[in-house]
C-alpha cells in the first residue's frame, strides 16, 4: 500500500518519470538507473568521491589533472582511442571535477550503450598514467589555468573563496597551483588514484532508452567489469567541515571593467536536506527573477547594478551562498548598504505568502526542467546515490512543497550580512 | 526523427503555429521567432533590435513591467527575449498547466510591447553595462575584431548588443517604427512538450480578439557583402595567453555548399577526436580550448577557428593553425577521416532533440529560414552523395583567404605576427 502511495505521488509530481532502480555490485560499488523510453540517447555517468577536497598538502590540482589523464588511455585503450570509438558510434563524452566529486559521462545511441559502458569503466578505473603523456597533458592543464586567469571575474571569485575558506580545500582552486602542477609525476597521480577510486566511492548512473532486457544484459556484465572488481577502501571518505571566516576585503584586479561586490556565506551541508531546501527557497526569493527582493530593489528600482546573482552551492562539507553584484566602483558603498537593508529586512519581517509561493514554483519548475534529458537525470541520481541520499526523484519536490514559512525563516538569519565574507573587487 | 511529428496551422492575423507533442515531465517550451534581428538594425542605430527585444518583457498590452514579471514568475515560468543576427526570439518554458494562460502573452509582447520611456532607460543602461563588461573577456575582444574584419559595417558586422555610442541615444522614437515592422518579414510560433488542447484554443482566441499581423516565414537569403579592410588585426592586452581566431565568411544555411562546410567543421572541431583537438591539444599541448565556430545563419555564415595559448607559444600556434588550414585546401580528407565525420554528423542529430527547448529551437530556425520541414533528413541523406573530394572543392571555394585576429600581450602578438608574415596563407610569399 505504501508503495502504491509513493508511486502515485511521484506520478503526480513528476508525470511520466518512472522509478529509480538500484543495485550493489559484489565490490560494493553501486549502480542506479532510470529508464527514459522517449529519449534519443543513453547517458552513462560514473561518479566518484574524488574531488579536490580529498587532495593532500602536496597534491594541489591532482583531482582535476587526473580527470584529464584518464582520457590518455588504459592498458587496453591507446590515448585518444576511447574518444574516437565513442564519437564514431555517434556519441560524445566529457568529465567534470568539483570540490567534492568528479564524474565522467558518455552519451551514446542506445545500440552502443553496452560497448560504451565497458570502455568507460576500463578507461576511468584502469588508467595507464604514463609519465610521457603526463608531461604533455601538464601543458594543457597549465593552458587551462592561464585561460581562467585571464578572466578577471573568475580571479575575483577565486580570491573571495580563498579569503573566506582559508585553509579549507574549498578555498583552493580546483585547477591547482602552478608550482605544484609543475611538480606532480605519474607515481604521485597513481597514489592519488588508488587511494580514492575505490568501490564504495563509485556510483554508475544510467538513464535513457533502456529496455529491461538491455538493462539486465548491462548489469550482468557489470559484476565482472572493473567496477565490479574494484577494491574497497573499508571506509567512506568525507572532507573536513567548512567554517567560513566573515570579513571585509577590498582589492584591485587587472583588466576588470566594472566593479564587483562579492559575498560568501557558510551554510549547512548537503546532507541537511530540509535546511538546504529552505535556503534554496530563501535565495530564490532574494535573487531569482525580476520580482525577487534584490533584483527588484538594486537593478529595477535604484538601477545601481547591471546584475545581481545569489547562487546556492550545495556542498558536502558545508554549502556556500555566493552573491555577485556588478556595478560602478563609485556605487559600491550604496550597493552594500542596500543589500544589507534587504537582507536585514527579511530577518525582521517574514515575507508575505505570495512571495513564498512564487519562489516555490520557480524552484519546483526549475527542478522539473532539469530532468528532461537523460544526462540531467543521470547526474541527479548518480550524485544522489554517491552521497547516500534517498533515490526517489520526487523527494526534493515533496520536501519543497511541504516547507513551512517558519522552517524557512531561520535561513534569512544565516544570510545575515555580518556572517558574510565580503570582497570589493575594483578595476585597477 | 520524422518531420511529421509537427502539426502546423495558421492563427488569425497570419502567424504560423507549429506544435509537437512530446512526453516531458509536464512542461512546455515555446519560441516566438520573428525574422530580422540585429542584421536589420538601421544605420547609426546598432543595438536597436536587442534593446527592443529586452523591452518585450518589460510591459505589453494592459500589463506594466511589474505586472508582467509577476504573472510570469508567480507561475514559476522562465521568459526571455533576445535578438540574434537573423531574428528576434521570445522564449518561454513553463508547466503544462500554465501554458494556456501564458502563451498568448508572447504574441502580445511582439505586437503590443509598451516601450515605456523609463523601461527603455533601464534596459538601455543594462545593455551598455554589459557591453562594457564584455571587454573583460579576451575571447570577446578577439571575436569582435575578427567580426569587423569579416563583415565591416555590414548587417553581420556588429554584436547584437550594439555599439555604445549608437545605443546611448536610442529612444522610443527610434524603437517604435522597428516594432511596427516586426512580423512583416515572417514569424513563427513553435510549441513542444506536453501540450494540452487548450493551448491552441487560447492562442486562437487571443489572436481573433486582437490579431498581431505576421507574414508567413521564409525570408530571402541575406546577400553576401564585402568585409572590412585587411586580413590581420592585433589587439594588445595584458593577459597571460594570446587568443587566436582565424576565419572567413561563407555561405547561408540553405545553400548547397553549407552542408560540406558543416561536415568540415565536424571533422575539424567537433569532439575530442576532431582534427584540431588532436593536433593542437593532444599532440602539441598548445591549448586547452580549441574549436570551430559555425553558427546557423540565413546569410554569409562565419567559419572561425579559435584557440588560446601562452604568449611564448603564440608563434608556434599561429604556424600550426595556418598549416592545418593549408592542409584542408591541399589535401582531401582520408577515408577514415571522412567516415568519422559522417558518423559524428549523423550522431549530432540525436543530440539536438533531447529537450523540448532544443526541438523548438531547431524547428523555429528551419521554418523561420523558409527551409523545408524535412531539411535535417535531407541533409543526412545528402551526406551519402558527398565525398572527400567534394569537401575539398568546397574548401577551395570558400576558405581561400582566412583572416586572423589576435589578442594578448605584446611579445606574443609580435611572434604571432612574424609567423603570419612568413606563412604563404598569411602575408608570406605566394607560389
Amino acid at each position: 500500500m505504501g508503495l502504491v502511495l509513493a508511486s502515485s505521488l511521484s506520478e503526480r509530481l513528476l508525470p511520466g518519470l518512472g522509478t529509480v532502480h538500484s543495485w550493489t555490485l559484489p565490490s560494493q560499488a553501486q549502480v542506479v538507473a532510470l529508464p527514459l523510453s522517449d529519449a534519443p540517447l543513453v547517458c552513462l555517468d560514473l561518479w566518484c568521491r574524488a574531488g579536490s577536497v580529498f587532495e593532500q598538502a602536496d597534491e594541489s590540482g591532482m583531482a582535476h589533472f587526473l580527470e584529464h589523464m584518464v582520457f590518455k588511455g588504459s592498458e587496453r585503450q591507446q590515448a585518444g582511442a576511447f574518444d574516437l570509438r565513442i564519437e564514431a558510434l555517434g556519441g560524445s563524452s566529457n568529465a567534470a571535477t568539483g570540490f567534492d566529486d568528479v564524474h565522467y559521462h558518455v552519451l551514446v545511441p542506445p545500440a552502443a550503450a553496452g560497448e560504451a559502458c565497458e570502455l568507460l569503466l576500463d578507461l576511468v578505473l584502469a588508467p595507464r598514467l604514463n609519465q610521457q603523456d603526463l608531461e604533455m597533458e601538464r601543458q594543457v592543464v597549465l593552458e587551462e589555468l592561464a585561460q581562467s586567469q585571464d578572466q578577471p571575474d573568475e580571479m575575483a571569485l577565486q580570491t573571495l573563496l580563498q579569503l573566506g575558506c582559508g585553509t579549507h580545500p574549498y578555498g583552493h582552486p580546483i585547477l591547482g597551483e602552478r608550482d605544484q602542477l609543475e611538480a606532480h609525476d605519474a607515481a604521485d597521480m597513481r597514489r592519488f588514484q588508488q587511494r580514492l577510486y575505490r568501490a564504495e566511492h563509485c556510483v554508475l548512473a544510467l538513464s535513457g532508452p533502456l529496455p529491461s532486457a538491455m538493462l539486465q544484459a548491462l548489469l550482468d556484465r557489470l559484476a565482472e567489469s572493473p567496477l565490479g572488481r574494484l577494491p574497497t577502501a573499508g571506509h567512506l571518505s568525507t572532507g573536513p567541515g567548512l567554517q567560513l571566516m566573515p570579513g571585509e576585503h577590498r582589492q584591485p584586479f587587472a583588466r576588470l571593467e566594472a566593479a564587483r561586490l562579492l559575498m560568501a556565506w557558510s551554510l549547512p551541508g548537503a546532507e541537511q536536506r530540509e535546511a538546504v531546501a529552505a535556503l534554496d527557497l530563501a535565495t530564490s526569493l532574494l535573487a531569482e527573477g525580476r520580482r525577487s527582493r534584490l533584483v527588484e530593489r538594486l537593478r529595477e528600482q535604484l538601477q545601481l547594478v547591471e546584475s545581481i546573482d545569489l547562487d546556492l552551492q550545495v556542498l558536502e562539507c558545508g554549502s556556500l551562498a555566493l552573491l555577485e553584484a556588478v556595478c560602478e566602483p563609485d556605487d559600491l558603498p550604496q550597493v552594500r548598504r542596500e543589500i544589507d537593508a534587504v537582507l536585514l529586512g527579511l530577518i525582521d519581517t517574514p515575507p508575505p505568502a505570495a512571495e513564498f509561493e512564487r519562489s516555490r514554483r520557480l524552484i519546483c519548475n526549475g527542478y522539473r526542467f532539469g530532468l528532461e534529458a537523460a544526462a540531467g537525470i543521470a547526474a541527479v541520481i548518480g550524485n544522489g546515490a554517491l552521497w547516500q541520499r534517498p533515490l526517489a526523484l520526487h523527494e526534493p519536490l515533496e520536501i519543497m512543497l511541504q516547507l513551512q514559512p517558519e522552517v524557512v525563516q531561520p535561513s534569512f538569519a544565516l544570510l545575515a550580512p555580518q556572517r558574510a565574507c565580503v570582497l570589493e573587487a575594483l578595476p585597477s | 526523427m520524422s518531420p511529421d511529428c509537427w502539426t502546423t496551422s495558421t492563427l488569425p492575423g497570419g502567424l504560423l503555429l507549429a506544435q509537437r507533442q512530446r512526453s516531458a515531465p509536464g512542461l512546455v517550451a515555446a519560441r516566438l521567432w520573428i525574422a530580422g534581428g540585429s542584421s536589420l538594425d538601421p544605420s547609426g542605430q546598432r543595438g536597436a533590435h536587442q534593446l527592443l527585444a529586452g523591452l518585450m518583457t518589460r510591459g505589453c498590452g494592459q500589463l506594466d513591467a511589474e505586472a508582467l514579471a509577476d504573472l510570469v514568475e508567480s507561475r514559476g515560468a522562465a521568459l526571455r527575449a533576445e535578438a540574434n543576427e537573423d531574428s528576434l526570439v521570445i522564449s518561454l518554458k513553463c508547466a503544462s498547466d500554465d501554458a494556456a494562460a501564458l502563451l498568448p502573452l508572447l504574441v502580445q509582447m511582439a505586437g503590443a510591447a509598451t516601450l515605456a520611456p523609463e523601461q527603455i532607460a533601464i534596459e538601455r543602461q543594462l545593455n551598455l553595462q554589459t557591453l562594457q563588461r564584455q571587454r573583460e573577456d579576451p575571447f570577446q575582444l578577439c571575436h569582435e575584431a575578427l567580426r569587423t574584419l569579416l563583415y565591416g559595417t555590414g548587417p553581420y558586422g556588429h554584436d547584437p548588443l550594439g555599439v555604445a555610442d549608437e545605443l546611448q541615444p536610442l529612444e522610443r522614437t527610434q524603437l517604435a517604427p522597428l516594432q511596427a515592422r516586426l512580423g512583416q518579414d515572417g514569424a513563427v510560433l513553435v510549441l513542444a512538450g506536453s501540450l494540452a488542447a487548450d493551448c491552441g484554443d487560447a492562442l486562437e482566441a487571443a489572436q481573433a480578439h486582437q490579431p498581431w499581423r505576421a507574414a508567413a516565414p521564409g525570408s530571402p537569403l541575406l546577400a553576401q557583402h564585402g568585409g572590412g579592410n585587411g586580413r590581420l588585426v592585433l589587439l594588445e592586452q595584458d593577459t597571460e595567453q594570446v587568443v587566436l581566431m582565424l576565419g572567413v565568411s561563407t555561405t547561408a544555411l540553405g545553400d548547397p555548399d553549407n552542408l560540406p562546410l558543416r561536415l568540415l567543421q565536424v571533422h575539424l572541431g567537433l569532439g575530442m577526436s576532431s582534427r584540431l583537438f588532436v593536433e593542437m591539444r593532444e599532440a602539441r599541448g598548445l591549448a586547452y580550448d580549441v574549436g570551430v565556430h559555425m553558427p546557423a545563419r540565413r546569410g554569409p555564415t562565419p567559419f572561425i577557428w579559435h584557440l588560446s595559448t601562452s604568449a611564448e607559444r603564440a608563434g608556434e600556434a599561429t604556424t600550426a593553425l595556418l598549416d592545418e588550414w593549408q592542409r584542408l585546401l591541399l589535401q582531401p580528407l582520408s577515408d577514415a577521416e571522412w567516415e568519422l565525420a559522417q558518423a559524428k554528423y549523423l550522431g549530432q542529430e540525436a543530440f539536438g532533440r533531447q529537450t523540448c527547448g532544443q526541438l523548438a529551437d531547431r524547428q523555429a530556425l528551419l521554418l523561420g529560414f523558409g527551409l523545408p520541414s524535412d531539411f535535417v533528413e535531407r541533409c543526412l541523406a545528402r551526406t551519402v552523395d558527398l565525398d572527400a573530394a567534394a569537401l575539398q572543392a568546397v574548401a577551395q571555394r570558400w576558405l581561400l583567404q582566412p583572416r586572423l585576429s589576435l589578442c594578448g600581450p605584446a611579445e606574443g602578438l609580435a611572434a604571432a605576427e612574424r609567423a603570419w608574415n612568413r606563412h604563404r596563407l598569411g602575408a608570406g610569399p605566394q607560389d
